[in-house]
């Protein structure tokens, strides 16, 4: 494949992962690398199998066979907690959120910090409030009140919160299923700036999207994937929208076969 | 997020709508009635109130959690038909085995709400409405539909005694309330109750076992019920297998006109309290007044109307900008 001569380490590794739901195959066999400190793309037509890889990758689905590796080491995780354990996050694109929360609780969900007798744990509300803006900070230009419930935030700055926060938890990867698809075009953008500055602080991510114009203005590189399968791997700077739509709806294949 | 400074007044208003109308309730009664400010009436006001008051402390976690538990009926008159039965049979002795079996007996129901609701997927009206009619139905069986006498008669120091001239049952009130209130709003399983209230799936893929934290939920709900149970054991020195019948929709009155909405995420122990008075008050004031019982009521569900529709309405921007 084109991407396996590429300069920079694997992050991480899909070998061979093939999964079925009964008798409907969602992945047949499917191989992919992601490169370290780079974004990469992953697009394909509804069904293409985009959001079960994500799922096995991040440890909600367990594939059938096959195998992956992170950072040089087997990693099946058993649960998302045991992948973020390692430094995987992954950014939802409408679940990440609880919205009558404030920001800093939902930065903190799961990770709350508490103070006293450690059965009744008590809840460190200021210290988890004057931490949450540092946390931010690092990532957004302009953080939104942390105070505030997420609800009270519009749908960009709460994408923003969600992307920012898998980076702030020292995570390597962030995996991101159509972080922009419900936002308009001024949000979009403060979504990609929070995206650059990740990758510009050594993270590396995967992202799913269906808007081409986005994958080609943000990734390094792409894997496209059709009915289950990996077509192929192109770096961004190196192919046309051209190409991978003829390799999203398989003109490409079909030209191949008849020539 | 600023708010305007012309609307600030409205922004209160809305936010502390149930406390205004109970404070202007309260002005009210006493300018129109002398009997109201008695101390007699008021502790009148108090010991009616805490035994709902303390269920309504349990259904709090249940609605901000996004559910509610129509069970607690019958768990209250569950706890105080188990209590006096063993209290009964066993005379003074008895009565910490009392109190232990009807504890028992209510978790025993909690837990089956909890893991219904939590690790089976019921809905929890279906559940709740289920164990409420089982419950019930389990206690006309066992006690043939027939009161239980005959408890210790010291045990009505619980229900009836008073300390520093307050009723016994309203400082238990006070201390489920204070106690129940730091669990809610300092601690990390209240803050996961507010977290799965507002957005389950979100809260489980962060990592909270919301399936736990349900599951807990009506586990302390039914808790509730125990402890009323056995104040009502304290009233009477007896139990009645329909005791506390229609005790769960008053509770779930309270909570909601307290400002906790149904659709759960929401809410505040202060605002149940308030709320749980709030309908108190005016069944008092309806009595004083000299009207029919069968008021009452009325005055609860048009009142639990008005406080929905306003909160509603405030929403919409009926008070200035949102």
């Amino acid at each position: 494949m084109d991407g396996s001569t590429q300069a920079p380490e694997a992050l991480l590794r899909v070998e061979r992962v093939s999964k079925s739901f009964g008798a409907v195959v969602a992945l047949q066999d499917i191989s992919l690398h992601l490169p370290a400190g780079e974004i990469t793309g992953l697009v394909g037509d509804n069904g293409a199998g985009k959001s079960t890889l994500i799922k096995i990758i991040s440890g909600v689905l367990a594939p059938d066979s096959g195998s992956i590796e992170f950072r040089g080491k087997p990693a099946n995780f058993a649960s998302p907690a045991e992948a973020r354990e390692q430094g995987i996050e992954t950014v939802y694109q409408d679940l990440a959120l609880a919205g009558n929360l404030a920001v800093w609780a939902n930065v903190y969900l799961g990770r709350e910090l508490t103070v006293g007798p450690k059965i009744l744990h008590i809840l460190d509300k200021r210290a988890m409030l004057s931490k949450t803006g540092e946390m931010l900070e690092r990532f957004i230009r302009n953080v939104p009140p942390i105070a505030e419930p997420v609800e009270s935030l519009s749908g960009g700055q709460r994408q923003v919160v969600a992307i920012a926060r898998a980076g702030a938890w020292g995570s390597k990867l962030i995996l991101m299923d159509e972080p922009t698809a419900a936002l308009g075009v001024a949000e979009t953008k403060a979504v990609e700036e929070v995206i650059f500055e990740l990758k510009r602080q050594g993270l590396t991510l995967l992202v799913i999207s269906h808007n081409l114009d986005q994958v080609f203005r943000v990734t390094d590189g792409v894997w496209v994937m059709r009915r289950g399968r990996v077509i192929g791997y192109r770096q961004t700077a190196r192919t046309h929208p051209d190409e991978i739509v003829s390799m999203i709806t398989g003109a490409a294949a079909a030209a191949g076969a008849h020539a | 997020m600023s708010v305007r400074r012309g609307s600030r007044l409205a922004a209160i208003a809305r936010r502390q709508g149930v406390l205004i109308a109970f404070i202007a309730l309260i002005a009210v009664l006493f300018a129109a009635t002398p009997t109201f400010g008695t101390y007699q009436n008021l502790i009148n006001v108090l010991q009616q109130n805490s035994i709902i008051g303390i269920i309504a402390c349990g259904m709090t976690f249940a609605i901000i959690l996004g559910g509610f538990d129509l069970s607690v009926g019958s768990v209250t008159a569950l706890s105080s038909v188990v209590g006096a039965t063993l209290m009964i049979d066993l005379g003074t002795p008895g009565i910490p085995i009392g109190i232990i079996g009807a504890v028992l007996a209510c978790l025993l129901v909690g837990a089956t709400n909890g893991g219904l609701i939590a690790y089976l997927g019921v809905n929890p009206f279906v559940a709740t409405l289920g164990t409420m009619t089982v419950v019930r139905g389990l206690i006309y069986v066992a006690t043939n539909a027939s009161p239980r006498f005959g408890v210790p008669y010291s045990f009505t120091t619980l229900g009836l005694g008073r300390l520093f001239g307050i009723p016994n049952p309203a400082l238990l009130f006070l201390v489920v309330a204070v106690s129940l209130g730091f669990v809610l709003h300092r601690t990390r399983f209240g803050h996961y109750v507010y977290a799965v209230g507002g957005n389950a799936a979100a809260s489980a893929q962060m990592g909270v076992n919301a399936a736990r934290v349900r599951f807990a939920v009506y586990v302390l709900v039914s808790l509730c019920s125990a402890i009323s149970g056995i104040i009502l054991i304290g009233q009477t020195a007896s139990a009645t297998p329909q005791a506390a019948l229609g005790y769960e929709l008053t509770a779930i009155a309270a909570v909601i006109v307290g400002g906790a909405p149904l659709g759960g995420g929401h809410g505040r122990m202060t605002g149940t309290i308030v709320g749980v008075f709030l309908l108190g008050v005016v069944a008092n004031g309806l009595n004083l007044f000299g009207v029919s019982p069968f008021w009452q009521p009325v005055a609860t569900g048009l009142i639990l109307i008005a406080a929905v529709a306003f909160d509603g309405y405030s929403k919409r921007g009926g008070f200035g900008s949102f």
